[in-house]
């Protein structure tokens, strides 16, 4: 019961602290802009962009990314029944594992580089960069909180400076999904140069099998979203985020994952695939050849390590942008919020429920890492092959021709709730379920041998 | 537990293998968050332990901290068994050293100064490290000085000196007497007169059988193995 209690208690104080992340980051942008505009002259974009580099793409990706290795061996122990790594203790207290993370750290800091001979020496040291690289700047054109203006950050900004919108957001190219595909294709050199410059022959395998996956779940990643871009009219991610604040079925806000389900699950699926984690760890196969990276050692390693956590980070922070409503709290209108509490508490209070929703999308990600053993080569590509891209190309057709139909993205809408009430309704039905009882454990005695 | 599963090819659900992947992330997360919300019970016995209901369905047992007890009969570190007094029961016959398969055992016997007729030993020295954990000696010992009932297992060391136990750190434990014990019988100038006393009234008398009840392990008994194997052998094919 304690730790029942404990643990609410915990959860509640996380969610807090996310707001206060959030407001504090507003905090950081808001003030950073208001230096260079008032000291610079420079446009206010400016200062917050950069100060949005250091909060979001160092503080919140790499220490959520850093914070996954160890959440990965705690979930993962919860999962199966066991305790997990808490033998490292910080006053007597093992603090949820979280020591292990200075521990790791130290670790892969201290570790001898043993590189191999005959590597091709400029593509093996440059290869962990070239992983890490894309899946970092991916985060750049995030959403994470909404615009609010700079003078409720900054009470000495007033006229124009003061109602210049600032939000948390690095970067929002024209582009937008098309800057995600683009960056993320480019993480595949990562891993097959990795594994060609090491001259090792399972690390060539690995690499090569990496850049076969990679390419090919990249089709499917881009067919998926095309549906999404169809119903929002844009590409960019703060519009797109926007739209899903709408309602469109009486006071259902439009999300993603209402209007695309089908294209959720695609999406999820080969961006799952993209990250090469299990069950779609075949560049890595631990257990038959070690991956790409089995010649690096010490912080490379850590960095290609790290890059694949750090990818779990954007694939949630892009799912949560497209298809969860990025920064509205669902639980309660943005409208009323945004008139209820002062907007830089509206702008800190959204920003949190970005990062409550990452959270469970990463925690969901582990979970399927855990749940799922490797496939086979085969039954990758056809997944691929067979399964996601004709269902991407199916899925366009579909929303294309609801939204020809009916505009206003109603009839998308019911045709989402169908198909989400029907995936519900035939996970529900009863399949083949063991259910071991005195009378099986008797069959099983009588069978010869036993 | 095995069990039967029917093998039948998968049917169209199963084949759609979506809900099947929803299903089993519901069966995870419902161990997930019962092992996050609920306490573990951390009873050493593992097989006694509250699962399920309001509890953590979670079995580790955390080692150093939590450590499961050994069966009754199970041979532990030898001790030398003291007398009230704090001296060992040890008569320094040899015995225990002349039945060891491992000769891990070194006896020097002395006698003490003020007794014409006890023995003890001066020194008492037991190499863990050759021991082979047999119980001869044990067995052997016609004063019931030496026990291997600590149950603990020898402690692990950096040195192998650490692991040669001389009679200082063997002589521990819960003392003994028994009403047969010569120095209870006619007394003994190396115990005090109130003293002796005290150990008269606490013998025990000598068992006359030879079970010990510190090596009965509930559920398993030599004797009962070897009656069956004697009904299973007069059975007639």
């Amino acid at each position: 019961m304690n730790r029942l209690i404990g643990m609410v208690v915990l959860i509640g104080a996380v969610v807090a602290g996310l707001v206060g992340l959030s407001a504090a980051f507003y905090l950081a942008a808001g003030g950073l802009a208001w230096v260079f505009a008032e000291y610079l002259g420079a446009p206010p974009s400016f200062g917050a962009a950069i100060a949005n580099v250091v909060t979001l793409m160092l503080v919140v990706m790499m220490i959520s990314g850093s914070l996954l290795t160890v959440a990965e061996r705690k979930w993962s122990a919860m999962m199966q029944n066991r305790i997990g790594a808490n033998r490292i203790k910080v006053l007597g207290s093992a603090l949820g594992g979280i020591p292990f993370l200075a521990a790791d750290a130290l670790k892969m800091l201290t570790k001898e580089s043993a590189p191999p001979r005959g590597r091709t020496r400029v593509l093996y040291e440059m290869a962990p960069a070239l992983a890490f690289a894309p899946v970092f700047a991916l985060f750049a054109i995030i959403p994470l909180g909404p615009p609010i203006p700079l003078g409720a950050i900054v009470d000495s900004a007033a006229g124009a400076l003061g109602s210049a919108g600032v939000a948390l957001q690095v970067a929002s190219p024209d582009a937008g999904l098309l800057y995600i595909f683009a960056i993320s294709s480019l993480a595949v050199y990562g891993t097959s140069l990795a594994g060609w410059a090491s001259n090792n022959k399972l690390a060539l395998l690995g690499g090569v099998r990496a850049s076969s996956q990679m390419i090919s779940y990249e089709v499917s990643l881009g067919l998926s979203l095309v549906g999404t871009m169809l119903a929002y009219r844009t590409l960019r991610l703060e519009e797109m985020v926007t739209a899903q604040g709408l309602a469109v079925l009486g006071p259902v806000p439009a999300l993603g994952i209402l209007l695309q389900p089908v294209g959720f699950l695609i999406f999820f699926a080969s961006a799952f695939a993209e990250t090469k984690r299990a069950p779609f760890d075949l560049p890595e196969g631990e257990s038959e050849i070690v991956g790409y990276f089995v010649e690096y050692s010490g912080m490379k390693f850590g960095l290609m390590f790290l890059a694949e956590f750090v990818e779990i980070v954007v694939l949630s922070a892009i799912i949560t942008a497209v298809f969860l409503g990025g920064w509205h709290p669902i639980v309660v209108s943005t409208e009323w919020l945004r008139q209820t509490v002062t907007p830089l508490w509206f702008g800190a209070i959204c920003g949190g429920a970005f990062l409550a929703k990452m959270i469970v999308l990463m925690w969901l990600q582990l979970t399927i890492r855990w749940l799922l053993p490797r496939f086979r080569f085969d039954q990758i590509q056809k997944l691929c092959w067979k399964i996601l891209l004709p269902a991407a190309i199916a899925n366009i057709f579909i929303t294309a021709g609801a939204l020809l139909l009916d505009p206003s993205m109603q009839l998308l809408a019911w045709i989402g709730v169908a198909t989400i009430v029907i995936i519900g309704a035939i996970t529900a039905a009863v399949g083949r379920a063991p259910a071991p009882g005195e009378h099986d454990h008797a069959a099983a005695h009588a069978v010869a041998g036993h | 537990m095995p069990y039967p599963i029917e093998n039948r090819p998968a049917d169209l659900r199963e084949r759609m293998y979506f809900p099947e992947i929803i299903r089993g992330i519901g069966v995870l997360t419902k161990h997930f968050l019962r092992n996050l919300f609920l306490t573990r019970d951390k009873n050493p016995d593992v097989l006694e332990r509250r699962r399920g209901e309001l509890w953590s369905d979670n079995a580790t047992l955390q080692y150093p901290e939590e450590r499961a007890p050994y069966p009754p009969g199970y041979r532990g570190l030898h001790r030398l068994v003291p007398r009230e007094d704090g001296k060992p029961r040890c008569v320094a016959c040899y015995m225990c050293a002349t039945a060891c398969p491992a000769q891990c055992i070194y006896i020097e016997a002395g006698e003490y100064p003020d007794d014409p007729i006890e023995k003890y030993p001066v020194k008492f020295v037991i190499d863990e490290l050759r021991c082979i954990v047999c119980g001869f000696c044990v067995e052997a010992c016609p004063k019931d000085a030496i026990r291997m009932d600590s149950g603990e297992h020898t402690p692990p060391s950096y040195e192998r000196g650490a692991q040669i136990w001389d009679e200082k750190r063997l002589l521990r434990g819960p003392p003994i007497s028994y009403q047969y014990d010569p120095w209870l019988r006619r007394g003994s100038p190396s115990i005090p007169a109130d003293k002796l006393e005290e150990m008269r009234a606490r013998a025990k008398p000598f068992p006359t059988v030879a079970t010990d009840e510190y090596a009965q392990t509930p559920g398993f008994s030599v004797r009962a193995l070897a009656q069956e194997a004697k009904e299973r052998a007069a059975r007639p094919k």
